[in-house]
């Protein structure tokens, strides 16, 4: 399988002189195409840091990112929008949905950036929008709507335009676990049956289950990983619990 | 913890916003202040005639609604920032009453300072300011000699009491209006969408056509009641334009937004949701700018054109520096040395034209043209071949063919309502040894001579003249063209020192500078609030541009997150900023289209060029602000640090 994302001796400074912090010490890995990896870690651990980096919406200290065997460091701005726009799809944190746009046009952006025609985002909106049960709610404003519809929002405008490599920060945060276990489903549907590759990272070792390897840091760098191989889903919960206990901190600190 | 220590601590955490909204009350406040002190200058009033103190106390109403609207518009950007504030006292437990009374206390205590401040820089700077102002128009005929009045200080003091008073009781009512979860959404939440409605659409057109039509009537004659109807105008051309916006805007956005197969074309999107999004601020918007634009052409129209007819009617009365009739050749020749003597000045043209002067009855004439008189019953004559060639040096293509005792009258006041017809008309001239008769054929709009030597002056041919001149003395005029015959008021001195009575010195100068005092104190205050509106103008879109680029960065940082290219962001927001540009411009430049048309017909004059070059170069001005607006804000937009 070709290699997808690969990430060497990454680092990530914070802050100039004086208050300096070190959020990544010295990350590398690499995933394959049609990849399902989570990346679990306490609060404060670099996880969207690390999300960020690899996702080129910041830039590391040092060390080397290739996306799709593009090195995104030599990349121009200008390239890196492109770039951001044709292959990646984001799932952010806090959501970022733009407040001015309706639920749906938040959901077409993608593709009315890329030109698609009008009838055929229609097309798309609708599918997407009944995938995750969002149907009733696009004529809505977000602030109109809860912080699980939101989380819904931002993964249909994530996928609907067939990225080669997703991007999600706590996806399922917000959600109930019948909306987390669909908005999974989707994601793993889409993983599995479009071979997109996905990269999550999560709190939660239920949503942890569903990916096919689990990478865990730890004050900025990788601890250890998790790879599912045969295993069941719910032996694979099993073991990330496992690891989390041993990673410290305890159970109520990750969730 | 005082509610005293939290207000404090307040100023110094929101120390930009409160500097943003103390610095423009202090900036109306000194304009007010100067305005009305140039009102009280004793020299002024003396000078005011009727009209002149109708067009002041138009110039003050429109200053008030301005300072009201501008304070109002900081006000509104200042306590916007604030919702969330508010919000958390609420939240915190402090009582609405309690909030309600600090914001209304700390309002009342900066608008006070704000006075005191303003009032104290007015009184120090208002005479630097005056002077400035002055340089800047190139009015420095304009002699006003600056000084404090009581009388201003107190109705500034009045005007700007209410102003603040009713601001700081919207404070206070803030906290009473909004719900504490509206506070906390305030930035959040897009305004509702107002219907497009057909209706408002037409009652817009119909106030906006009646205003007009009140101000082209009003030239007619109905002044009794001056400023009434002016109040009258204003109310029903700035109603009607804010009615005019909210649903043209409304309708033309909706309209986009329906054709998704623009609305989903790039970032088309954005821009027009987030001009939706804010829909009845840029409502509000549009209309100030349309109207500040359109009284700023009013200003520049009107005094530039007061400047142009005046400059033009001179200007065809001196077709030269200096014109006098010669008086030998050793006062040609001093007269020569002292021009070559001047520095600022060089000679560019010097003419010597024979003419003959006689004392001559207009019998056909009912009312003979003024330069007649002003000559005692005069008139200059002079050969065609002179003219000829004096028009062919002055660049005028103009050719006259006489015959006989045919003639042809110079008649650079020529008025269609009043000035003789000419053609047909006769001039019984008193020469020696006869009296000869002149048949005019027709007259010309201009002269060649200069207003004192030329008098009424009457082309003749050739032959005529040189039989004349046989038994009649020859006059031979001098004229004499300069460089900046404009500032040439040492060199004129000195000139009008060695010529006699009877050389009839003749200059540009003088005429000059009298016809711009006259009217300086229009042209002036036209220029000054002309510039106060364009700096207004500036800042509103300023504070707009301000307060919208920061709430709008973090919308753009996701844009680019999600694959938007600056140079995409850029073009979205050059579009917007155009929608909320071009839209007032247009309808401004028609408010002051009809305005300036009731000025002509006040005036008797055609100032269609004035004004086109007053709108041209407001346009101008106007385009770079555009260009100035876009770059800032796509600058904040793109600022990695939060501003
Ligand atoms: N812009 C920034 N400037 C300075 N420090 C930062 C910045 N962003 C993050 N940090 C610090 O870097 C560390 C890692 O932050 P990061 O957001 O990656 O954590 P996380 O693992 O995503 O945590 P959480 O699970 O709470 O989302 C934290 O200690 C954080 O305080
Ligand atoms: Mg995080």
């Amino acid at each position: 399988m070709k290699v997808m994302l690969e990430a060497g001796n990454v680092k990530k400074v914070y802050g100039q002189k004086g208050h300096i912090y070190t959020a990544l010490k010295d990350i590398n890995l690499e995933i394959k195409e049609g990849e399902f990896v989570g990346i679990m870690g306490p609060s404060g651990s670099g996880k969207t840091t690390l999300l960020n980096i690899l996702s080129t919406i910041d830039q590391a200290t040092s060390g080397s990112i290739r996306i799709d065997g593009n090195d995104i460091g030599k990349m121009k701005e200008e390239q890196l929008t492109s770039f951001r726009r044709e292959k990646l799809g984001f799932i952010f944190q806090d959501y970022n949905l733009l407040d001015t746009l309706t639920i749906e046009e938040n959901i077409v952006l993608p593709l009315a950036l890329s030109k698609v025609k009008a009838k055929e985002i229609d097309r798309r909106v609708k599918e997407i929008a009944g995938k995750f049960g969002i149907e009733d709610i696009l004529s809505k404003f977000p602030y109109q709507v809860s912080g699980g519809q939101k989380q819904r929002a931002a993964a249909s405008r994530a996928i609907i335009a067939n990225p080669s490599l997703i991007f999600a920060d706590e996806p399922t945060g917000a959600l109930d676990s019948k909306s987390a276990t669909a908005l999974l489903q989707s994601l793993s549907q889409l993983n599995v049956k479009d071979h997109a590759t996905i990269m999550m990272v999560t709190h939660d070792a239920f949503a942890a289950s569903f990916c096919s390897r689990v990478l865990f840091i730890k004050d900025g760098v990788i601890f250890t990983e998790l790879v599912k191989g045969e295993t069941s889903r719910q032996e694979y919960f099993q073991k990330i619990l496992d690891v989390l206990s041993a990673l410290g901190g305890g159970k109520g600190d990750l969730i | 913890m005082t509610l005293f220590s939290i207000a404090r601590k307040n100023i110094k955490r929101n120390f930009y916003n409160y500097f943003l909204y103390f610095a423009s009350m202090i900036f109306s406040i000194v304009i007010f202040f100067t305005f009305v002190s140039l009102q009280y200058n004793d020299q002024i009033v003396k000078a005011t005639t009727m009209k002149v103190d109708g067009a002041f106390k138009a110039a003050s109403v429109a200053l008030i609604i301005f300072v009201s609207i501008f304070i109002w518009y900081s006000n509104a950007f200042f306590t916007r920032k604030r919702k969330k504030e508010v919000g958390l006292y609420s939240l915190l437990g402090v009582k609405k009453k309690q909030i309600g009374l600090m914001l209304f206390y700390e309002n009342f205590v900066m608008g006070i300072l704000a006075l005191v401040i303003g009032v104290i820089l007015g009184a120090l700077l208002s005479k630097f300011f005056v002077m400035l102002l002055m340089k800047l128009v190139g009015a420095a005929a304009v002699d006003v000699h600056f000084m404090i009045s009581g009388k201003a200080i107190i109705e500034t003091v009045i005007v700007f009491a209410i102003v603040i008073l009713i601001t700081s009781f919207e404070g206070y009512r803030l906290i009473y209006r909004f719900k504490l979860i509206e506070l906390f959404q305030a930035e959040k939440k897009g305004e509702s969408t107002p219907k497009a409605s057909i209706f408002a659409a037409i009652f817009a057109v119909i106030l906006i056509g009646f205003g007009y039509w009140l101000a082209l009537d009003m030239s007619l004659g109905i002044w009794s009641n001056f400023l009434f109807t002016v109040f009258l105008i204003l109310a029903a051309v700035v109603i009607g334009t804010y009615l005019f916006f909210r649903s043209l805007s409304v309708y033309l956005l909706k309209l986009s937004k329906k054709n998704k197969r623009y609305y989903y074309n790039g970032i088309n999107i954005i821009g027009t949701s987030q001009l939706l999004y804010r829909i009845r601020g840029n409502a509000r918007v549009l209309t100030v700018i349309a109207i500040l634009s359109a009284v700023t052409l009013c200003a520049f129209g009107t005094s530039y054109s007061l400047y142009y007819t005046n400059k033009k009617s001179v200007e065809t009365q001196y077709p030269f520096s200096f014109a006098y009739i010669s008086q030998g050749p050793a006062l040609d020749h001093k007269v020569n040395e002292i021009l070559d003597q001047a520095k600022d000045h060089k000679v560019t043209n010097t003419v010597s034209v024979p003419a003959l002067k006689f004392e001559a009855d207009l019998p056909d004439m009912d009312n003979p043209p003024s330069q007649y008189f002003m000559d005692l019953r005069r008139v200059t004559l002079m050969p065609q071949s002179e003219f000829n060639k004096l028009a062919g040096e002055l660049g005028i293509d103009d050719k006259i063919h006489l015959k006989g005792n045919h003639a042809i009258a110079l008649d650079n006041e020529y008025n269609a309502n009043y000035s003789p017809k000419y053609k047909g008309e006769h001039a019984i001239i008193h020469s020696k040894p006869n009296k000869a008769t002149l048949e005019f054929i027709g007259f010309k709009e201009f002269n060649l001579l200069n207003r004192e030597v030329g008098g009424l002056t009457v082309v003749v041919n050739d032959q005529l003249f040189n039989q004349l001149s046989k038994a009649n003395p020859v006059a031979n005029i001098k004229e004499i063209n300069v460089t900046n015959a404009a500032d040439a008021g040492q060199l004129s001195n000195k000139l009008a020192d060695i010529l006699p009575e009877k050389a009839k010195f003749s200059d540009f100068y003088k005429a000059y500078k009298g016809a711009m005092s006259a009217s300086g104190i229009m042209i002036f205050m036209g220029a000054f609030l002309g510039l106060v509106f364009v700096l207004a103008t500036g800042s509103i879109i300023y504070f707009k541009q301000l307060t919208e680029a920061t709430a709008d960065k973090d919308r753009y940082d996701i844009l680019r997150k999600i694959g938007v290219s600056n140079k995409e962001i850029k073009g979205s927001i050059a579009k917007q900023i155009l929608f909320i540009f071009a839209l007032p411009l247009i309808l401004g430049i028609l408010h002051s289209a009809f305005a300036l048309a009731s000025l002509s017909k006040l005036l008797g004059q055609n100032i269609v060029i004035p004004v086109l070059i007053s709108m041209g170069v407001y346009t101008l001005i106007y385009i770079i602000y555009y260009f100035l607006t876009v770059n800032s804000y796509d600058k904040i937009v793109k600022a990695k640090k939060r501003i």
